[in-house]
């Protein structure tokens, strides 16, 4: 049976901020869900932040430049990428709580539970190639600048071929994802968003011809490879994570459809059970 | 790939709509899953974001774009554009038949859609083999790598077609199932991937 979303206790929404999350960290049964989503907000904002912002890593360079170009180009980025990987290397173990989300939302649903291990287990080695080695490389390159300069630029493609040509693991991850939400009979997403998971899968494959290419839109730095790519992205990205606060909202810990969320109305009539809501309409 | 669970009637997933109530919400009426009709928006900005950029390449490369566009066969590219186009057509076929309840009809025009499917792979796996023999391979100039990359994408939304057609059948093929809607789900993803071969076709092969 379909039911709606137990009201929070009058303590959760009454207070100052502090006796708010006070009373969350304490009572409230959803705390570790809540927290699993606040890691992955802050670590996507870090992630966006610290590769583009602090490590300018990315849009990516040139994969076609000479050797004293790529040496010149680690020494320009030095501070950034140092001081930017560190803290990345820091907040990488907010993978975890963010993978266990996305893993629990497929326990939540209908199907096997073969769908949210395989999930979870295809995404915690992904961070590997599609990230770690990305950032162990450049910091190598960065922190020992008095290298051969042929080695410094064999760690410049590495980096970046490991960041843009292993995407194959997330194009697995994201077909699973696919399959579990159309298959799903708990409501736990709307089908549409199985759907952008194969738009999201489709675009991986797309990023592939990186291998190949050293300028044009299929380069590592390619409006084809990576511009149309980080669009999905990101659009991909900020789906789930709205998603995913909305599951969490409407989670009741039961094993059936999860339930809807109250809406505006039915909330204030349920404030209001004199009618007046009614008349006013 | 489209559980009955998401459509049709909520107890047994089942959704065998009769004409007359098409008739009668035919204004509100939006054929399949509306969630499908999402994908198809997002793919075709997705390809609509290719199709520009190629657009960009070939008024940076005229000539180049022109000289290797004339080393593709036109008559292969409408020979393909023929087939996708007769798919779609007994997919429509297919559609009309299960809302009239004719389900052996459907199932032999959604096997029919298969069949014309096939026939466009083959002849495309061809057509590279013969590029490819004449020494125009993925890398070999920018034409020819958007001309690899396109249609290999494509090919690959056709791959997953003969998924949706698998789904399409198997709803067919019990009376338990026939989940029109899912049906109409099926036929609008299929006749997604034609919608966008007739723009891939026009673009490397007629465009000049």
């Amino acid at each position: 049976m379909i039911g709606s979303v137990a009201e929070p206790e009058p303590e959760a929404r009454a207070g100052s901020l502090l006796r708010r999350i006070v009373w969350h960290w304490c009572h409230d049964p959803k705390r570790e869900l809540w927290f699993a989503w606040w890691m992955m907000v802050v670590f996507y904002n870090l992630y966006g932040l610290l590769f583009f912002v602090v490590a300018r890593v990315q849009p990516p360079p040139d994969p076609g430049w000479d050797v004293p170009t790529v040496v010149q180009w680690f020494t320009d980025h030095h501070l950034g990428v140092l001081s930017g990987f560190a803290i990345i290397f820091l907040v990488t173990g907010f993978i975890v709580p963010t993978n266990a989300l996305l893993a629990y939302s497929m326990r939540r649903m209908s199907v096997s539970r073969a769908f949210a291990y395989s999930y979870l287990i295809i995404y915690s080695l992904a961070a590997v190639p599609g990230m770690l080695l990305t950032c162990i490389a450049l910091t190598v390159g960065s922190i020992r600048p008095d290298r051969d300069p042929a080695l410094i630029h064999w760690l410049y493609d590495f980096a970046f071929m490991a960041f843009d040509g292993t995407m194959g693991v997330f194009l697995i991850g994201s077909l699973v994802w696919m399959a579990a939400v159309l298959l799903d009979e708990n409501r736990v997403f709307p089908k549409w968003f199985g759907y952008l998971n194969l738009c999201n899968a489709l675009t991986e494959v797309v990023v592939a011809p990186a291998w190949i290419f050293k300028r044009g839109a299929f380069a590592w730095d390619g409006e084809i490879a990576w511009w149309i790519n980080m669009v999905v992205f990101v659009i991909y990205t900020i789906v789930f994570i709205s998603l995913l606060r909305r599951m969490i909202e409407r989670e009741d810990f039961g094993t059936g459809p999860l339930p809807n969320l109250p809406t505006d109305d039915a909330d204030a009539e349920a404030r209001d059970p004199s009618g007046s809501m009614a008349m006013a309409r | 790939m489209m559980n009955a669970a998401g459509a049709g009637s909520p107890q047994h997933g089942v959704d065998v709509r009769p004409v007359s109530k098409h008739s009668e919400k035919s204004e509100a009426y939006v054929p399949g899953q509306p969630d499908m009709w999402a994908f198809v928006l997002f793919e075709s900005f997705l390809f609509t974001g290719y199709f520009l950029v190629y657009m960009v390449c070939r008024t940076q490369s005229p000539e180049l774009f022109l000289r290797s566009q004339a080393e593709l066969d036109l008559r292969i590219g409408t020979f393909n554009t023929l087939v996708l186009l007769t798919s779609s057509w007994t997919m429509a076929r297919c559609v009309k038949a299960a809302r009239e309840g004719s389900f052996p009809s459907a199932s032999t025009n959604a096997f029919l859609t298969m069949l014309f499917g096939f026939v466009f792979l083959v002849s495309k796996v061809s057509e590279w083999a013969q590029e490819i023999r004449k020494g125009f391979g993925f890398s070999s100039n920018e034409f020819f790598s958007f001309y690899y990359f396109l249609t290999a994408i494509h090919f690959l939304h056709l791959l997953i077609g003969f998924v949706v057609l698998g789904v399409v059948v198997h709803q067919l093929s019990s009376p338990a199932r026939r989940s029109q809607e899912l049906i109409e789900t099926g036929a609008t993803y299929w006749h997604t991937i034609d919608f966008l071969w007739v723009i891939i076709f026009s673009l490397l092969y007629v465009m000049r």
